[in-house]
């Protein structure tokens, strides 16, 4: 049956022609190419090839960037995207953040005129594949204490370290990766065939099966002196691509929580139990409307978010709080979903269970939701409680 | 040369029909889209476009919500959008739309037509015969390909158990089965230039055309009824009876 979404607010009248239209042809590719082959790739642990050569000739991959052979859609649009493709899986999703906010991003606004002529177009196509190096073993949450060190050697750069947790790193033609040079936190693109560099793949995840998660080691990597990001120094060099990805996971939470809601709803007044369907009973309709209400409120949020987004009137802090609610009550509701599907809530036949083990990697992912509490903490209250020292 | 490219907007074959009292109930369908053979002729003008060369125009009688299929069809490459606005289509029968079709055909200056052999919602299959009568054209029906070559066209099209491949001259209307190509999806390049085109929207008097009387009326429409619950068997005895039911029953083998 045709995907009905959700929109309990009509948020779709607030949206252009546009961005509908974009939305509905990423709405029908997930329908047609996600949804029938998703469980097989996360039974496989793939992110299948076919995926990425779609998403690059629908040119959606970057999406509100502009020139360079990038799309230049709004950020509604870009969210829109990510809602839908989410609502897939969100290991199709996090591909498209990496790709196109964690690894254009920042060679489109810290790159050289020559790194972008480079690789922005063939990256939009989908033809080269990038990944995103910041977190360590060692070093997630403050990443500003990584250890990854970059030398000048005077004709070239030497990386040396190593990255965990990289979302695409095996399968990437190019990784911008985050390293110190001097002390100081700089960009590097190091290319897949670049020597002393390998992306050994990571196994045995119960979250996001579908999507490629990698380590990055650097062995007396050395790059060419070109190679580094001329635009940026310091931790707003990843944080800034960091606000892109989060802005996206606000979206890409609700479609996944979509995804919950429309199953839950079909399966409670389908279910009969003592003689009547589930969906009929007061403890289950409570369920039910928390979920609406809740998927209602977040919608709201990723819409002023991404008005804001448009209009340059955002602050990183309004990113926190979305990225944060969202994730959650996605989460929430993907709990909620598999107690309401019973013992069948656990299969592969419903999407709820693989949403619910995804969304634990994006509560974790680009910032923790408590690392969110901490950012909103400091900003109601002027007080960082990152660190004990001052 | 102009393609002309005949879309009908109807329901989405996965959208929820409701019948009430006696007429589908339009305000409730969830989603509008495409007639899936009408996607088909799209995709081979749009084919023909690219080794031939022309301009695709695509055209459509319906009321106002109708123009959006003719933007999704620019999204793919359409060149040309023409909307005839009509309301209450229901009260109009095929002749009348036919002769507002070939009313927009001529404007739109196009000889070659391409169209649906039948749409999803009526499953009527009168649109690509009536239209090329009106037009004193060849009509080549259940089509899965064409393509241009010196004084024509060459339609390849299903016949009882096979294939045949006929040559027909302008002017010539091809009503589209399931083609064998994929159909092409939109991209962003394409929704941004499908944005920025106009679609030329008129009224049957615009054309000139005095649509006259309906000469037909549907009495009612009734839902198809209920499927009957699905049957199981178990264990390899059961082999021959599925068999045969398979056979004599579903037709599938
Ligand atoms: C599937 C997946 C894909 C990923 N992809 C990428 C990628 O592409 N690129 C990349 O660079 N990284 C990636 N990451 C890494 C991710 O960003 C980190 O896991 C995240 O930043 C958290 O770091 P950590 O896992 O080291 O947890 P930790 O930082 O060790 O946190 C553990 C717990 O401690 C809490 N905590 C930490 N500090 C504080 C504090 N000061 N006060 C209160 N609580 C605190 C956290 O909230 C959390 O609950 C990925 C992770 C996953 C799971």
């Amino acid at each position: 049956m045709a995907y009905e979404a959700l929109d309990f607010y009509d948020i779709d009248a607030l949206l252009t022609e546009e961005e509908k239209m974009v939305r509905d042809m990423v709405r029908d590719w997930v329908d047609k190419e996600v949804i029938p082959n998703i469980e097989q790739a996360c039974h496989e642990g793939v992110f299948p090839d076919k995926w990425r050569v779609d998403l690059g000739e629908m040119g959606i991959l970057g999406a509100p960037l502009k020139g360079y052979g990038c799309p230049g859609l709004s950020y509604i649009a870009y969210g829109l995207i990510c809602q839908e493709l989410e609502r897939g899986d969100s290991g199709v999703r996090s591909f498209a953040s990496v790709q196109g906010s964690l690894a254009m991003y920042p060679i489109w606004d810290f790159g050289s005129e020559e790194q972008k002529n480079h690789y922005l177009p063939r990256m939009a196509s989908g033809e080269l594949i990038g990944c995103f190096g910041l977190t360590e073993p060692d070093y997630g949450s403050n990443p500003g204490d990584m250890i990854t060190r970059a030398e000048d050697k005077g004709d070239y750069y030497l990386l040396n370290g190593a990255k965990m947790w990289i979302t695409n790193g095996t399968i990437a033609d190019l990784a911008v990766v985050w390293a110190k040079l001097d002390g100081v936190i700089r960009g590097f693109i190091v290319e897949k065939d670049d020597s002393g560099f390998s992306a050994p793949e990571m196994t045995g995840k119960h979250s996001l099966k579908a999507s490629v998660t990698s380590e990055l080691v650097f062995q007396d990597c050395m790059i060419p002196k070109d190679r580094i990001l001329p635009g940026v120094k310091g931790l707003k060099g990843p944080f800034s691509c960091l606000n892109n990805a989060r802005f996206g996971i606000s979206w890409g939470a609700v479609g996944a929580a979509q995804s919950c809601f429309n199953s839950t709803k079909e399966y409670a007044l389908s279910r009969i139990q003592f003689g009547h369907p589930i969906a009929s009973f007061q403890l289950v309709q409570n369920k039910l409307s928390w979920m609406l209400r809740e998927i209602t409120k977040a919608q709201l949020l990723a819409f002023h978010l991404g008005k804001k987004k448009d209009d340059g009137t955002w602050i990183p802090e309004h990113i926190s709080l979305a990225k944060m609610n969202n994730v959650d009550i996605a989460l929430e509701i993907a709990r909620m979903s598999r107690d309401i599907h019973g013992a069948n809530g656990i299969l592969d036949e419903y999407p709820i269970m693989r949403h619910m083990a995804n969304l634990e990697s994006v509560k974790t992912y680009e910032g923790t939701h408590d690392i969110h509490n901490l950012i909103l903490g400091k900003h109601i209250t002027g007080i960082q409680s990152f660190t004990r020292e001052p | 040369m102009a393609i002309g490219v005949l879309l009908k907007q109807v329901p989405d074959t996965t959208a929820k029909i409701g019948v009430s009292g006696g007429r589908v109930d339009e305000s409730a369908v969830s989603k509008w889209s495409m007639s899936p053979y009408d996607e088909y002729a799209l995709e081979s003008a749009l084919k023909l476009k690219e080794s031939s060369g022309g301009d695709v125009v695509a055209i459509t009688c319906g009321p106002a919500r109708a123009g959006k299929m003719l933007t999704d069809a620019a999204a793919v490459g359409a060149d040309t959008l023409m909307h005839v606005q009509i309301d209450g289509q229901d009260s109009i029968d095929s002749t009348q739309i036919q002769s507002v079709l070939v009313a927009a055909l001529e404007k739109a200056g196009c000889e070659v037509v391409f169209c649906g052999k039948q749409a999803a919602d009526t499953n009527g299959g009168s649109t690509g015969p009536g239209v090329a009568m009106l037009m004193g054209a060849s009509c080549v029906s259940h089509v899965s390909e064409v393509s241009a070559d010196a004084g024509g066209y060459t339609a390849l099209r299903a016949s009882s158990g096979g294939a045949e491949r006929v040559h027909v001259s302008a002017p010539c209307v091809f009503a589209f089965d399931k083609g064998l190509e994929e159909l092409r999806r939109p991209n962003v390049r394409g929704i941004m230039m499908a944005k920025k085109k106009v679609i030329e929207t008129v009224s049957p008097e615009d054309l000139g055309v005095s649509m006259g009387e309906s000469r037909v009326t549907v009495i009612s429409h009734s839902p198809p009824p209920e499927k009957p619950p699905g049957q199981k068997f178990e264990g390899a005895d059961s082999v021959a009876t599925v068999v045969s039911k398979l056979r004599d029953e579903a037709n599938v083998i």
